[in-house]
């Protein structure tokens, strides 16, 4: 099928998904101090989903996240908006983000800030708009259907 | 007051969920709201009458100085106890009138909502609480109006007085914030002790209010709705037009004409000429209706521009025999439309030449009719009387003019009333179906409620002290001081009376020569019929505004997507240019920068400039990319990785995106049908209003940057190194949060518009 035009490209494709995706993340955690953040984070993980749909089409992005764009977009923005009433209850503005000290055993003291739960929302968002975008503009064009 | 209008809330939004679950109930339940209303004013009324209001504020948001303010005095004691009584009436009439189902329901609760409305009107003490509670009775009546929503009339009515009564109530608001911001206070009370002082934006202030009171009260040339909205069921035209919605106008520029008679020349002559215009109109066209409900309509035309003249002007002579007219008005107009819903009920038919043998078959309504009908013609031993006596008399001291142009009006409101008897009790005409020879007297709230109103009149014609206190203390609320009017069932050899008795023997010969008077109106109507009228006005008005926004629309939105552009880019060009020539004098050029950032710089520069010349698309979009790397490498040796890392992200997928998209296009670009020189000029504007704006804002700076402080406060406030992402989550972070609320729109505004072709697509497939 014209589609796939290699079958190793796809499947190297999603082997390499996995790893990518641990970066997008790492990048969402770094990135309250290090250059990243949710923003960032989600386009990597958008650039995964482009290499996965030319590689493999529809089939292969659902490999890779099987999760629908609609269910990310709304999910991270529900995340971010409660976030911000998150930071009401403890007493400050909305939004004003908020930290705490966890020690966890085996890892050790990790720093939790409410503003790492704002930019998982926007990481959701922007993932969920790369792959709605995907999926609503990388459908067969006539040219495609006249070559198979 | 506060806990009135809860129960107002309540009982609508109850009556309206209750559907067919209370049966035949819901008037009686909606006749508690009017019921708490009476009960609520005669209670304070012993207080309020000796001259002190009642006042009740409840803050809202403090902080914004929001509070609702209300202050009843003894004129807006009057004005509830008008609608808590008539409101009471009418809803136990109701009670009767409907058949009990699921839409009677809703249309008790939106006649409790529309009372509940009235009552904030009048009670309020604040200029924008005013407008929003005068806004509800037009949505309200909106509503009620449009109740028989299956028939297309009623639907237009509803549609003409809302445009009509909601237009004048959108210019009352810009009226009551210029002159709220003239007087220094939205407080009604302050603004009426405290007029402001003439000048050009209070005359506009007046004009814009008094333009919302006429077309409340339907005054000419704003009367063409009151009549269409005789769509209505028959009880909710007798409260809209005897006690309520029309009364509204009235109430608001009784309230303020003191206010603006000091601080303008002209009102007490522009409101004395609306008047006098709407009563001779009023009671002219109501000689000429065959519909007993549309004869009664255009005489409430008639009785308004009386009333909105006698009220309106700002002398205390005037106001007193005006508000006494007022109470009488509600009383008969609201038992008279009662009656033409019980004779509608019973004989089937409001048509006064089929109508024939009423007085016979329905003697208890005839004497109802009758009784309420002296009233309004003011026969002697009536309230109506009674009052157009101490209107007379107010009248009288303000010169000839007027009173002769009062009698004017009396003799066609005498002449209307006979035709209206004569018509509903008197025999059919010929050439007519007779109707209602069968019907039965109802005993029941169909006869008594209009019946009490109607009595009520009849023993005030008599006993007039009963209400002489209510409404010389509701003239000593606008007025403080002495009263001069009386209330009097015989006023003695005095000129009014002169008048009074001369316009009802004219109309009482009027009414005696009926066929000389139909065969003369017939004449006068037919030339009339050439002057445009006000119905009329208001089809065109309305028909020009669709051609206008037709043609309007046609121009802006042409479909042309370069059209589109070039506008949205030169206003975006064009506005912020003014204010940036003012900084071209002195500024100073940008340091130059170093090896890395000319080579970074050229790869931009080319990369734009080759697509300009390239004919193929992918390679344009090849070459958009270059710009967007070149940006994401210049972000990188600025210092910057957070934007350098996001900016590469953004370009390449960006650039995956074109790619999807380009498979549905040819390959090369397409000559554009528009001509190449507008399109060049664009965009060279375009760029060089980017270029010399960055310049020119970059070196405008003269504060300290927002950036040093954002630095400063990163790792204590936030408890984050890296400061970009600090902002975006912290310091910002309600941006942020408005920004993917964008991205949310955006892909789904996307999705929308591809996917319907693709499913056309897979649709012609199979």
């Amino acid at each position: 099928m014209n589609r796939r035009p290699s079958p190793i490209l796809e499947h190297g494709i999603v082997a390499a998904a996995g790893p990518l995706l641990v970066f997008s993340l790492y990048l969402l955690f770094a990135g309250h101090n290090q250059p990243g953040g949710g923003f960032a984070g989600g386009l990597v993980a958008g650039v995964v989903v482009v290499l996965g749909w030319s590689a493999g089409g529809p089939e292969a992005v659902s490999r890779i996240i099987a999760v629908r764009s609609s269910a990310l977009l709304g999910a991270g923005l529900v995340v971010a908006a409660l976030t911000g009433f998150a930071s009401l209850l403890t007493g400050s503005g909305y939004l004003e983000s908020t930290s705490w000290e966890l020690a966890i055993p085996l890892i050790g003291k990790v720093k939790a800030t409410s503003a790492l739960a704002f930019d998982v929302g926007v990481y959701l968002v922007v993932v969920g708009m790369s792959l709605g975008l995907v999926q609503a503009l990388g459908e067969e064009t006539p040219a495609d259907e006249e070559a198979t | 007051m506060v806990y009135l209008l809860l129960l107002h809330v309540a009982l609508a939004f109850g009556l309206v969920a209750a559907r067919s679950r209370i049966g035949r109930w819901p008037f009686l339940v909606g006749a508690v709201g009017p019921l708490a209303v009476v009960v609520w004013a005669l209670s304070r009324a012993a207080a309020v009458l000796d001259g002190a209001p009642h006042h009740e504020t409840v803050e809202w948001v403090p902080s914004l100085d929001l509070v609702f303010e209300f202050r009843v005095d003894a004129y807006a004691l009057l004005f509830l106890l008008v609608i808590g009584v008539a409101g009471t009436a009418i809803f136990l009439y109701s009670a009767r009138y409907f058949e009990s189902s699921p839409r009677a329901a809703a249309f008790a609760g939106t006649m409790t909502a529309f009372a509940g409305s009235m009552v904030g009107v009048v009670s309020t003490d604040h200029l924008l609480a005013l407008f929003v509670f005068w806004e509800l009775t037009t949505i309200t009546s909106y509503l009620l109006i449009g109740y028989a929503d299956h028939s297309a009339q009623a639907r237009a009515a509803a549609l003409h007085a809302a445009l009509v009564t909601g237009g004048g109530g959108l210019a009352m608001l810009g009226g009551l914030v210029l002159l709220g911001n003239e007087a220094g206070s939205l407080s009604i009370s302050q603004i009426v002790a405290n007029p402001p002082a003439a000048s050009g934006a209070v005359t506009l202030a007046w004009g814009l209010v008094l333009a919302g009171a006429v077309t409340k009260s339907a005054q000419f040339p704003f009367h063409g709705w009151l009549p269409g909205a005789m769509a209505a069921p028959t009880p909710a035209s007798a409260f809209l037009h005897s006690a309520t919605m029309v009364k509204a106008g009235i109430f608001l520029i009784g309230r303020l004409a003191p206010a603006a008679v000091a601080s303008t020349g002209w009102w007490q002559g522009a409101v004395m000429s609306i008047g006098f215009a709407t009563m001779v109109i009023g009671g002219w066209r109501a000689l000429r209706q065959h519909d007993l409900k549309l004869l009664l309509a255009f005489g409430t035309v008639s009785q308004l521009g009386f009333l909105f003249l006698l009220v309106g002007a700002g002398t205390v002579e005037l106001l007193f025999g005006g508000l006494a007219l007022l109470a009488a008005h509600a009383l008969f107009k609201a038992a008279l439309f009662m009656v033409v819903g019980t004779v509608d009920h019973e004989a089937g038919t409001r048509d006064l030449r089929r109508l024939s043998g009423l007085r016979k078959s329905m003697p208890a309504v005839f004497w109802t009719g009758t009784a309420a009908a002296a009233s309004m013609a003011a026969v002697p031993l009536t309230y109506g009387f009674v009052a157009k006596e101490a209107a007379f008399d107010g009248l009288a001291s303000n010169g000839m003019f007027l009173i002769a142009a009062a009698a004017v009006a009396s003799i066609l409101t005498v002449a209307y009333t006979g035709r209206f008897l004569l018509g509903a009790f008197g025999p059919h005409w010929e050439g007519h179906d007779p109707a209602g020879e069968n019907a039965q007297t109802p005993r029941n709230a169909l006869l008594w409620a209009p019946l009490g109103l109607a009595g009520a009149g009849l023993v005030l014609g008599v006993a007039p002290g009963i209400i002489k206190p209510l409404v010389a203390g509701a003239t000593a609320a606008v007025f403080p001081g002495e009263i001069p009017g009386k209330l009097v069932v015989w006023p003695g050899w005095v000129a009014a009376l002169a008048w009074s008795l001369a316009s009802l023997s004219v109309g009482a010969l009027l009414v005696w020569r009926r066929a000389l008077l139909e065969r003369a109106t017939d004449a006068v109507g037919r030339v009339a019929a050439h002057f445009p009228t006000a119905d009329g006005s208001y089809r065109r008005a309305v028909a020009g505004l669709v051609r206008f926004a037709d043609r309007s629309s046609s121009l802006i939105q042409n479909g042309s997507l370069p059209t589109y552009l070039a506008v949205i880019t030169l206003v975006a060009v064009l506005l912020p240019s003014s204010a940036l020539a003012g900084g071209l004098g002195g500024f100073e050029l940008p340091r130059a920068g170093g090896l890395l950032e000319v080579i970074v710089g050229v790869v931009i520069a080319v990369s734009a400039v080759a697509i300009v010349f390239t004919k193929r698309r992918f390679a344009a979009v090849i070459l958009l990319g270059g710009v967007g790397y070149g940006t994401a490498g210049m972000f990188a040796v600025l210092g910057a990785p957070d934007l350098s890392l996001t900016q590469l992200l953004v370009e390449t997928l960006v650039i995956a995106l074109f790619a999807f998209v380009l498979r549905h296009l040819p390959s090369t670009f397409t000559e554009s049908s528009t001509p190449r020189t507008p399109r060049v000029v664009v965009a060279i504007a375009v760029a060089v209003f980017v270029f010399v704006g960055g310049i020119l804002t970059g070196a405008a700076r003269s504060g300290r940057p927002v950036s040093d402080q954002y630095l400063a406060d990163s790792v204590p406030e936030a408890g984050g190194a890296n400061v970009v992402n600090v902002i975006l989550v912290d310091f910002r972070g309600f941006d942020t949060l408005g920004e993917i609320t964008v991205l949310v729109a955006a892909t789904l505004g996307a999705a929308g518009l591809v996917l319907p072709i693709v499913r056309r697509r897979e649709m012609d497939k199979t």
